[in-house]
């Protein structure tokens, strides 16, 4: 089962990643190639009980409800490629859907 | 050291010794920004700090507030993090020195250090060989001297790995033992912060101040402080397990017979030595290459030009905005990882891949339980397939790459602790075995690795 | 896009012209608590942009999600209020998509297995009377930034204030047969949370936001019709108008031969129209897993306990206690507990010795009438009020006087039988004085007094208001008409 030209541009639209037409076929192939090699984890029978594994706490520890900000060394607008009047700013929404509120 | 000219001396040393090992291209911080933050460091250094004066590298993937974070990518050229890492603010306060950041695979996604924005790092004693990846840049400093110790960090064995390769000890610890706050995410139920040392002792002891509970890590457990073991006299008690899996017939003679010398080693230092089955070891890598990059495209997606990094701009709007930065920005392993990772974890497929690989990381822990229920303590692999392989050899076929995580991910999707340590050489390139233990037990991990460091021929031919 | 409103017949009609309308909720509300969920920055509305922002919810390289306590307190409480199944271990998972004000790039919220599931709220539906919604499920997230696209010509403005505030998501079952039905259920809901305690529910502050699922089909059909989202419904009059008009623009596109495409609308308030967002390239893929940087939510025996024992009389109970207990009417009771606050006024007054009706007229009228003007506050303490109520029922002053007292104890404090005295409103009940009034009047009009006593009993009210006058209001009236008819009779 191969990954085509057009799998590979959904996907990119999903992850929103520019992917030149010069680079499909050598993608497709890789991720085809990557998709054969990782899919032989099916030919081991795994019950649908079987409860996923994941390292760290068994439980989350909840935090206080206190108002104290991680003080940062120095603020947004430092670290912003475009802010104005307090605002982080980015091109027009255009190709996206007029926003929810 | 408690002096502040101790410090000061220390300081203007390594970076002496940073600039002769320019050529490696294992550090990323300038020279002169690097002397003047070091010289700065060791004034205001606090002397009562039980690493203090001592040089340690940081990973480009750690966040720090003396160098810039670009985690080897052009999408964070230029980052300024407005936030130390946990584990540096415990550096500095055991008075420690950072000592600049290191190269690395892009967002530590690699085996060979070869895919950085900066740069491939050489091999320390053959530069037309990979150290290692994707901690590569600590490794090759650590391994020619220009700092007795670095932080790397983990996801597949990006600290052994390196270790193995370039002849210096590599430690990861138990999955929840240091913070993760501030370590640039990429596989966040597998990343943990470790350490490269030229010894044992030197990487156990910053493993120890960095590790312990932090309250801006979920993940990250409240446990009793790290124990760092005396060296041994024996090893008398310890049941060590050699797991067949990591053993296959086709292994290279070369890193079969330096394993093997150090199990005889072992024995001979009294430990009992027995084989073992883990029998999903077969499955890890692809367990691994499909829950890493999945975890993966999730964090990354946060890296879209809007609120800091570069802009590459020109983009008519926000969506133009982010696909350009994103198609640009990242490299080709990245950008690969990224799309295999959106799909596995897409509709009609998340059930397949991710679900199943999770369910699959059930089963190679359960492996491992299984092996330390029936009274093993620790576990004794080789720590890579080969030796250090030729820059260039593995990039065409990416499943090649991923293959030489073969003896590392293991431990990283169990959540365990593990050590490389240096145990010969093949045709004088380093190779390493490791030591895999139970989860927070890394003291006896640690005593084991002591005393086969100490009687172990890493100079020479396996 | 879609004509306007009010072309397939009256909003009020679960039916319409042949249809029935089929309507379901999504609302988020934000809880009521000092820092963010998964931080320690300020959750404060109405800060200046971006200042109450760190590492984590400015999604930094390597901030990670710690979660805040109350923040689940609060959201176990508004499940366990909803009669929702607590569940003891829940799971944080997220939601990936690219949005400006979702720094990130996922929102951390809850997939597969949520808080809470198996609710249900029950409220007055205007055209079936009692009914049940289903809540299917409640869980938890965390609020986006706010994106404003007029500020700046060709620019987005990103504030991420907002971002990481704690949300409730809370879900229905396809249950609302009209949009009117879908606006009571939310008051209801708005109601039942604010009692709670949990969230101010302010549609205009943002603190509830609903997005509705409507679809038709033909009355008997066991089949659902096509659903639709709606969204950017930004208060609740636009609730009902938004759902008209979605409904409407259905039965248009169904009567006109076509087929309602499953599509998302956005509602245009100043249009009164419903509009396709415009359309992404393909349906919306999340790609949920559980957030491998947060372990479960484990909420101990305990815990769940506790935000029982935290949950107050509901306002339904409540309103059945109050017209078992005060023989009030089911409408009376209704107003007195349509705010809590009110409603424990309400009993404050009554125990301080009111007499319960009557207080609930004065609550109903005078208070309410009073918080109004004065952003809802309760001016008059309660024991105050008792004995308000208490002199005009004693006779000591008149409804007239004491409403005048009323504003003045409002307004300046003071006791109000002071404040009457100071007035002089206190009303004369010295038989003495009255007869004094009452034989002044007599005879100033002897001419009456003749006609009364020729047979003209209708003549009373006006000697009654001769002595009203003659002692400028003060006059007890039920006095003056005794003394009058016993002079009267001699």
């Amino acid at each position: 089962m191969s990954v085509t030209h057009d799998d590979v541009l959904k996907i990119a639209r999903l992850a929103e990643l520019d992917v030149g037409e010069e680079a499909l076929p050598l993608l497709a192939e890789q991720m085809s190639r990557i998709l054969d090699y990782v899919r032989q984890i099916n030919s081991v029978p795994a019950s649908e009980a079987l409860r996923p594994f994941v390292p760290g706490p068994d439980a989350a520890h909840f935090r206080p409800d206190d108002v104290k900000p991680w003080p940062l060394a120095f603020g947004p607008e430092k670290l912003a490629p475009a802010f104005k009047d307090g605002f982080f700013l980015v091109p027009k929404l255009g190709a996206f859907e007029v926003p929810e509120a | 050291m408690t002096d502040p000219s101790e410090a000061l001396a220390s300081a203007n040393a390594a970076a002496d010794r940073l600039v002769r090992a320019k050529r490696l291209n294992a550090c990323i911080t300038p020279p002169r920004e690097l002397r003047k933050s070091l010289v700065a460091q060791a004034q205001a250094a606090h002397p009562s700090g039980v690493l203090y004066g001592m040089p340690v590298a940081v990973k480009d993937v750690i966040c720090t507030l003396e160098f810039t974070t670009t985690c080897s990518s052009k999408i964070l050229e230029g980052y300024h993090s407005p936030y130390e890492a946990t584990a540096v603010a415990k550096l500095k306060a055991a008075g420690a020195l950072i000592a600049g950041k290191t190269n690395c695979d892009e967002f530590a996604m690699g085996s060979s250090t070869e895919h950085s924005a900066h740069g491939r790092t050489l091999h320390p004693f053959d530069k037309t060989r990979v150290p290692g990846g994707s901690s590569g840049g600590s490794a090759a400093l650590v391994a020619v001297g220009a700092v007795p110790a670095a932080l790397g960090s983990e996801t597949g064995g990006s600290v052994r790995q390196p270790a193995s390769l370039c002849g210096v000890v590599g430690i990861k610890p138990t999955y929840g033992r240091v913070s993760r706050s501030g370590l640039v995410a990429f596989g966040s139920s597998l990343d943990q912060i470790g350490v490269l040392g030229r010894s044992v002792h030197d990487a156990a002891r910053v493993l120890a101040v960095i590790s312990g509970r932090d309250a801006r890590d979920s993940t990250c457990e409240d446990r009793d402080p790290l124990r760092l073991p005396n060296v041994p006299e024996s090893l008398q008690g310890f049941v060590i397990g050699i797991p067949k899996e990591y053993f296959p017939p086709d292994l290279d003679p070369a890193v079969r017979r330096a394993c093997d010398r150090a199990i005889r080693l072992l024995k001979e230092l009294g430990a009992a030595v027995r084989e073992v089955s883990l029998p999903h070891t077969p499955y890890a890598v692809p367990t691994y290459y499909i829950v890493a990059p999945a975890e993966a495209s999730s964090n990354l997606a946060r890296y879209d030009g809007a609120r800091y990094g570069p802009r590459f701009n020109g983009a008519a709007d926000v969506r133009a905005l982010y696909r350009s930065t994103r198609g640009e920005g990242f490299g080709a392993e990245v950008r690969r990882r990224i799309l295999l990772g959106t799909y596995v974890l897409s509709a009609g497929y998340y059930d397949a891949y991710y679900r199943k690989a999770q369910q699959m990381r059930a089963l190679i822990a359960q492996d491992f339980r299984n092996a330390f229920d029936r009274g093993v303590d620790l576990l004794f692999t080789p720590t890579t397939p080969t030796a250090a392989f030729k820059a260039g050899e593995r990039l065409g076929d990416p499943v090649a790459m991923y293959l030489s995580d073969i003896f590392t991910v293991t431990a990283n999707l169990a959540g365990l602790p593990a050590i490389s340590i240096p145990i010969g050489r093949i045709k004088g390139l380093p190779i390493g075995g490791q030591f895999i233990g139970q989860a927070f037990l890394e003291d006896e991990m640690l005593e084991a690795a002591y005393a086969l460091e100490r009687v172990v021929p890493a100079t020479e031919e396996a | 896009m879609a004509g306007p409103a009010g072309t397939g017949g009256p909003g009020g009609a679960g039916e319409t012209s042949g249809w029935e309308t089929v309507i379901g909720l999504e609302t988020h509300v934000q809880v009521r608590t000092l820092s963010k969920m998964f931080c320690g920055c300020s959750a404060a509305f109405g800060d200046p942009p971006n200042t109450n922002v760190c590492p984590v919810c400015l999604g930094l390289p390597g901030a990670l999600p710690v979660p805040n306590g109350q923040a689940l307190k609060l959201a176990a409480r508004a499940a366990l209020a909803l009669g929702c199944t607590v569940h003891a271990r829940s799971v944080f998972a997220r939601k990936n998509y690219f949005y400006p004000d979702l720094p990130k790039g996922y929102q951390i919220s809850q997939f597969e297995q949520p808080l809470a599931t198996a609710g249900s709220l029950s409220y007055l539906s205007p055209e079936r009377g009692l009914a049940t919604a289903t809540i299917g499920r409640l869980h938890v997230e965390e609020d986006a930034g706010r994106s404003l696209h007029d500020r700046f010509p060709g620019y987005t403005a990103i504030d991420l204030n907002r971002c990481g505030v704690p949300l409730i998501e809370i879900v229905t079952g396809p249950d609302f047969r009209s949009p009117p039905e879908a606006r009571a259920y939310l008051l209801t809901l708005k109601q039942v949370l604010e009692y709670a305690g949990i969230s101010d529910c302010d549609m205009e502050k943002g603190s509830l936001r609903v997005d509705a699922n409507v679809s038709v089909r033909r009355p008997g059909d066991t089949v659902l019709g096509t659903k639709v989202e709606v969204k950017n419904i930004n208060s609740f009059a636009f609730v009902e108008k938004a759902l008209v008009a979605e409904r409407d623009r259905q039965i248009a596109v169904l009567e006109g031969g076509g087929t309602v495409e499953q599509q998302t609308m956005l509602y245009d308030s100043k249009a009164n129209t419903v509009r396709p967002q415009r359309s992404k390239e393909g349906s919306q893929d999340y790609r949920y897993f559980p957030d491998p940087d947060l372990p479960p939510l484990v909420l101990t025996d305990e815990f769940i306990a506790e935000q029982q024992t935290l949950l107050p009389e509901l306002p339904a109970k409540k309103r059945e206690r109050l017209v078992e207990k005060y023989a009030l009417s089911v409408t009376d009771a209704a107003v007195l507990t349509a705010d809590r606050a009110v409603a424990d006024y309400y009993e404050a007054v009554v125990h301080a010795g009111a007499d319960a009706k009557m207080a609930a007229n004065w609550v109903m009228t005078e208070v309410l009438g009073d918080a109004k003007d004065h952003g809802a506050a309760l001016r008059v303490a309660a024991g105050a009020l008792a004995n308000l109520i208490g002199l005009v029922r004693g006779g000591t002053l008149s409804h007239q006087a004491a409403k005048r007292v009323f504003a003045e104890v409002a307004e300046r404090g003071g006791e109000p039988r002071n404040v009457a005295e100071a007035l002089g409103l206190i009303q004369v009940a010295d038989t003495g004085v009255v007869a004094g009034w009452v034989s002044e009047v007599l005879a100033a009009h002897p001419t009456e007094v003749s006609r009364y006593k020729n047979g003209e009993t209708k003549l009373q009210p006006f000697f009654v208001g001769q002595v009203m006058k003659v002692s400028r209001g003060k006059a007890d009236p039920k006095l003056v008409q005794k003394v009058l008819e016993e002079k009267l009779a001699s």
